[in-house]
């Protein structure tokens, strides 16, 4: 299955950028497992997903982005535990909105912090235990971890840009580029005239 | 081995479960997926006292797990401890007769076949549903699903497939053999048309999802280990299973192992919906069917719970649109209520109808002419409740094929 943009992570940032883009006209596919908590309110994570449907966004709810495939300098394709490794879902852009820990966003051990679907580079202290600060109300190291890219927004990967990968939201590190919806946008509306 | 309670640990408490439970907008006896799930799994390890009989009332629709942004198994937590604890609500006298009868598709279903005629008849008439409500609790307003008088399997052995090179495996289900053989006909018609010849398994026994959701677990295990050893058998040759129905694959994917315990890990990535191989194979070009020109149909999609949970829809959705005249529009997820032998029970009529409302007003207001779904108890449920015409993808397709 081929679509422009496939978004991984239903919280708040993959759907902002779903909404835009099935609005601009894009073909988009949002991966959304399970409901997500950071969006608010009763009935809202629900009726958000089901809005977007309507939008004609295809929505694979309750299932994960298990692996994402780079081949090259590129991000080709995604395969998710639901529908199983004979379909790769496959785009022109991919954007990564997975979020940080709890969303499983970013994954650890007592030494190591990992992005798991593309192996996206991260940013973390090497020494353990400058990642949290005992002052409770003190900014927390941790939380500025996170996907590094380069300066036109590009995720790194081995410390090349992958330059079809973008990441929204809460999974970026702190200092890093977030996907610049608008100019992407623009620029496809110039590109379809 | 039940490996229902492993991560009740890893929910949160956020209740998303709640709020996409169908059960809990209807029926306040019921305490929803994460006091029957998780928190009620806490308390059942400590004192197997504390299981409550309210658990009856989930449907096993898994629209719980599919909401959980923590990944708990919450359904197959309900659905074990239902199994483990639950044995000693054994319904004894006529509604254990009734739930026996409507779980033990196979035998009724050989009982029914040769005598048709007169069970559809019988079960048709209104003094005989009027006793089956007053005596075994069925419901009267219930149309039972008709039995056809030739099984699909009698009428597969007539069928010569030797003249193909390659092959799929087709799991039935009782559904197909019993009441509606002509899915099964499509199912090979099609299949023949897309060069491939169709073998059936060596033993088949019904999936087992109706033993289970009335407590029959064990019958269910034996049944399960009949399917996977003839799947085994199947896939070592090269072959390919495939279902019509998306409970049938649902259990012996997913309920086979993390309810009842069964490895299955082997015919896993084997086994699947006829949707998602057409597609995948038509896709890929590495199928190919003729559309007919003048075919002109206005269809809505609802998503059975098992297919959402599986994810599947997609293909089903995907395939559909690739049909020429057809006009397609999907309906927002909703649970019809029927839950296989659940909305059969009188006791759950009202439940099952006031879960289905939402979906019966979807249909009614979409003004197409034909309902898809790869579900068959959700077909029956629509088709009483709203009067349109319930089909599967696959009976869809075969349609609009020039054979």
């Amino acid at each position: 299955m081929k679509f422009d943009v496939i978004i991984i992570g239903g919280g708040w940032a993959g759907r902002s950028v779903a909404d835009r883009l099935a609005l601009a006209g894009m073909k988009v596919c949002i991966v959304s497992e399970g409901l997500s908590l950071a969006v608010a309110g009763n009935n809202a994570p629900y009726s958000h997903l089901a809005a977007l449907q309507q939008r004609g966004v295809t929505v694979l709810r309750g299932d994960r982005a298990i692996k994402g495939i780079i081949t090259g300098s590129k991000a080709t394709g995604v395969i998710t535990r639901n529908l199983g490794k004979d379909t790769v879902l496959k785009a022109d852009v991919f954007v990564l909105a997975t979020g940080k820990f709890f969303s499983r966003g970013l994954l650890s051990d007592m030494n190591h912090i990992w992005e798991p679907v593309f192996g996206a580079d991260v940013s973390y202290d090497a020494d353990r235990t400058k990642w949290a600060d005992s002052e409770f109300f003190a900014h927390q190291p941790f939380m500025d971890f996170g996907v590094l890219t380069d300066e036109a927004g590009h995720v790194l990967a081995g410390g090349n840009s992958v330059v079809n990968l973008y990441a929204a939201g809460e999974i970026l590190s702190a200092g890093s580029k977030e996907f610049d919806i608008d100019s992407f946008i623009e620029e496809y509306e110039h590109r379809i005239g | 081995m039940s490996t229902g309670s492993v991560n009740l640990e890893q929910c949160l408490k956020c209740n998303l479960c709640t709020l996409v439970c169908p059960m809990m907008e209807v029926n306040p006896d019921y305490p929803g997926p994460k006091k029957a799930g998780p928190d009620g799994e806490r308390y059942r390890l400590k004192d197997p006292a504390f299981f409550d009989y309210a658990l009856k009332y989930c449907l096993n629709c898994k629209r719980c797990e599919v909401a959980c942004p923590s990944d708990v198994h919450i359904g197959d937590m309900i659905q074990s401890a239902r199994i483990k604890y639950g044995s000693q609500a054994k319904k004894k006298g006529l509604r254990g007769l009734r739930d026996w009868t409507l779980a033990s598709t196979d035998l009724v279903g050989t009982v029914s076949s040769p005598v048709a005629p007169l069970v559809n008849g019988v079960l048709g008439t209104r003094p005989v549903k009027a006793v089956m409500d007053a005596v075994l609790a069925v419901d009267k307003h219930r149309t039972f699903p008709k039995y056809s008088r030739q099984k699909f399997v009698s009428w597969f052995r007539k069928q010569d497939q030797s003249a193909f090179d390659r092959f799929v495996t087709y799991f039935h289900g009782c559904y197909v053999n019993y009441n509606y053989p002509d899915l099964g006909k499509d199912f090979v018609r099609l299949m023949n048309a897309a060069g491939y010849g169709v073998h059936l398994l060596n033993k088949e026994k019904c999936c087992g999802v109706a033993l289970m959701s009335n407590g029959f677990a064990d019958k269910a295990r034996k049944q399960g280990t009949v399917n996977l050893d003839s799947m085994r058998k199947a896939v070592s040759a090269g072959e390919q299973v495939l279902t019509t129905s998306s409970t049938c694959t649902f259990t012996m994917r997913d309920e086979y192992p993390d309810v009842l315990g069964l490895d299955n890990s082997e015919i896993r990535d084997s086994l699947m919906l006829a949707t998602k191989w057409l597609y995948t194979k038509l896709s890929a070009g590495e199928i190919h069917l003729n559309f007919r020109k003048d075919f002109k149909m206005k269809v809505v999609y609802h998503t059975a719970c098992h297919m959402q949970k599986m994810g599947w829809q997609i293909y089903s959705i995907a395939l559909l649109q690739m049909i020429p005249g057809l006009d397609l529009t999907v309906l927002d997820q909703n649970c019809c209520g029927i839950a296989g032998t659940f909305g059969f029970k009188k006791e759950n009529y009202g439940y099952s109808q006031a879960i289905g409302s939402k979906l019966f007003a979807d249909v009614e207001d979409s003004g197409a002419d034909i309902v898809a779904t790869d579900c068959e108890t959700c077909k029956w449920q629509i088709e009483m409740s709203t009067g349109k015409t319930v089909l599967n993808p696959v009976e869809i397709l075969a349609k609009a094929v020039e054979f």
